[in-house]
């Protein structure tokens, strides 16, 4: 499990995360969400153990400030939002990185993860492609398969290994928006974790086990999204009034009025 | 070559070209790395027995062989003077030629995976000027300030002087132009300009208070070209420039992590900082020790790397030796160049590296502008 506790971030001389706690258990998706700015990717810089913070991040009881980065690496991987490249590589290049960690098996074995990866984000036969001449919706998908590369066994010797996604499905279209997050709820299932930055509130309420709704700095809620996303828990972070709906359950029809030509 | 050899030969090139093929399409270059590596090697074995080979007098190679390997009369039908011209003129030439473009090419190699662009090169961005002031503020400074450095490096002393100014542009280049593990481009270029001609400033300063004796010293060593080479010069830069190639290897890997960016090299497992400030010390150290026993030879750094990464694409494992190979093959043909075209005079080398390497720069802007953050 991931434990963050009191985690404070200054950036230039701003205050950015005012004592933060996020806890991920293996098993689970954790979603966080919130506004534009309420701290939500440096929260995850953080726990990446990128940026410099006060507080403490444990990964599976490791504080991860003992851990060298490439231990770090083999307990959590990280799809950050965009990433520019400037030299002429090709998709199976760049995935294959993801595996250049740690000792692996044979040839054999790389080479089928490697493909894997490429079918689970859905871009099986862009092997031979070059990077630089996908739309950013794919690029994305081959940083997640880099990434999937890194922790493909999400328990690793008896430890869970957690990904880090920042906004995995923001550059995707609704079909692969599905595949990603049934990608990662499925890296759950086998026993894994996934920290995920959302956006798309539908999308969260449909994958994710547990919700972190972050404003300005601070946690503002958690707990399953049946708990968090009620109508004032919405209005007092977004700071605009909605009314959050559910289907009715079962096999019953029921119509959308303003659906009306 | 025997019938058959040639037969089986020709069968299993067409394998593996078939094999080569497929690979292509898996986005796989590794095999094509390592045939081109092969192939470079040949070429670069070629070149360097044809350097040896030609030139403006007549020397007879295979009396030096026969007299180097021993054989029996050699001794008789060597002159005085092939063994001077192979052997103290030539060879230490193409030796030197081979040292130096390698150790440029592979620095500029580094130093664009360092700054995750293929524009950056020692040249360009004021690295080998300011090795060049180290350099210079030793030899016109020298015996007043810096007598203690000629105690303690003996003939060391100038790539060593050439090294510190090296590295110091590049940890302030590296400074001014990164930002929470982001390199801006324009910064680069830029402040690259500016640190160079701050640089060549004090050395005109220098240049300015310099002696007689020390105008002749300086005159001798920026010129620019391989025409000084010796086996003193050899042993003082050689060294250096090999420690420094011998350590890149071990970078390739966290180079090809950092063309992600800095971040996510930390995050596939890279000590990131340890890379950067190896990659820096290793791009000083072979930038002074060229430059101090060579002068500026420009471009070869860029133009290497950039040609084998359109052939066998980015990745450092098999960029950095290519880059090694090629880069000392295309030094030691632009000297055989310079020497024989205006005979008896000599063009220096570097003018050659420019003609050649300008226009291929301008191309390569020209071409991946959208690429490259510009």
């Amino acid at each position: 499990m991931i434990k963050a506790s009191n985690l404070s971030v200054r950036l230039s001389g701003t205050q950015v995360l005012h004592g933060v706690n996020i806890e991920a258990t293996a098993g689970q998706l954790t979603a966080i969400v919130g506004p534009n700015g309420s701290g939500k990717t440096t929260s995850l810089k953080a726990i990446a153990g990128e940026i410099p913070y006060d507080g403490t991040v444990s990964i599976n009881g490791h504080n991860i400030t003992t851990l060298k980065p490439w231990e770090l690496a083999l307990k959590r991987a990280v799809l950050p939002q965009s990433t520019v490249i400037s030299f002429p590589f090709t998709v199976r290049e760049i995935v294959r990185m993801g595996l250049s960690v740690g000792a692996k098996a044979d040839a054999a074995d790389t080479d089928r993860i490697a493909r894997d990866a490429l079918e689970a984000v859905d871009l099986s036969g862009f092997a031979g492609r070059f990077y630089q001449e996908l739309s950013g919706g794919e690029q994305q998908r081959v940083q997640l398969a880099r990434a999937l590369c890194q922790i493909w066994e999400p328990v690793q010797h008896g430890e869970p290994a957690f990904l880090l996604l920042d906004e995995p499905v923001s550059n995707l279209d609704i079909r692969h928006q599905l595949t990603i997050m049934r990608l990662a709820k499925d890296f759950c299932e086998r026993g894994g974790g996934v920290i995920a930055i959302m956006h798309d509130l539908n999308l969260t309420a449909m994958f994710a086990d547990r919700m972190i709704m972050m404003k300005a700095g601070r946690v503002h809620a958690t707990g399953h999204p049946n708990e968090v996303m009620t109508d004032a828990v919405m209005e007092a972070v977004f700071g605009c009034a909605m009314r959050v709906n559910a289907t009715p359950p079962g096999n019953v029809p029921f119509v959308l009025p303003h659906t009306a030509a | 070559m025997p019938r058959s050899e040639m037969v089986m030969g020709d069968g299993r090139s067409q394998s593996f070209a078939a094999r080569l093929k497929s690979d292509w399409q898996l986005g796989d270059r590794s095999r094509l790395a390592q045939l081109l590596i092969f192939v470079l090697m040949v070429v670069a074995a070629a070149m360097f027995a044809a350097s040896i080979m030609t030139g403006a007098a007549d020397a007879s190679l295979s009396n030096v062989l026969r007299w180097l390997l021993g054989m029996e009369g050699a001794e008789q039908a060597l002159s005085v003077r092939d063994r001077i011209i192979i052997l103290d003129i030539r060879l230490p030439r193409a030796v030197l030629g081979l040292m130096v473009g390698a150790s440029l090419a592979v620095s500029g190699a580094v130093m664009q995976g360092l700054f995750r662009n293929p524009l950056a090169d020692p040249g360009l961005v004021g690295v080998s000027s300011g090795a060049s002031l180290g350099a210079v503020l030793l030899i016109v400074l020298g015996s007043s300030f810096f007598g203690p450095l000629f105690a303690i490096f003996g003939f060391y002393a100038l790539p060593v002087a050439a090294f510190v100014g090296g590295l110091i542009t590049t940890l302030l280049l590296y400074k001014i132009a990164t930002r929470s593990g982001q390199t801006s481009v324009a910064t680069m270029l830029l402040a690259g300009i500016a640190l160079g001609a701050l640089a060549g400033a004090v050395t005109g300063v220098l240049i300015f208070m310099a002696d007689d004796k020390q105008l002749r010293d300086l005159t001798f060593w920026g010129l620019g070209s391989l025409a000084g080479a010796n086996w003193m010069k050899i042993l003082s830069a050689g060294p250096i420039i090999l420690v420094s190639l011998a350590v890149v290897p071990f970078l390739a890997r966290g180079l090809n992590a950092l063309t992600l960016g800095e971040a996510a090299a930390f995050h596939m497992g890279i000590p990131v900082q340890r890379l950067k400030n190896i990659a820096i010390v290793s791009v000083a150290a072979s930038t002074g020790a060229s430059v101090a026993v060579s002068g500026g030879i420009g471009f070869v750094g860029i133009v290497v790397p950039h040609v084998l990464r359109m052939v066998i694409g980015p990745d450092h494992r098999y960029l950095l030796p290519a880059s090694a190979l090629l880069g000392g093959t295309l030094l030691i043909f632009a000297d055989m160049i310079a020497r024989t075209i205006v005979p008896p005079a000599e063009l220096p080398i570097g003018i050659i590296t420019a003609f050649a390497g300008a226009p291929f720069f301008l191309w390569i802007l020209l071409r991946g502008r959208s690429h490259m953050g510009l």
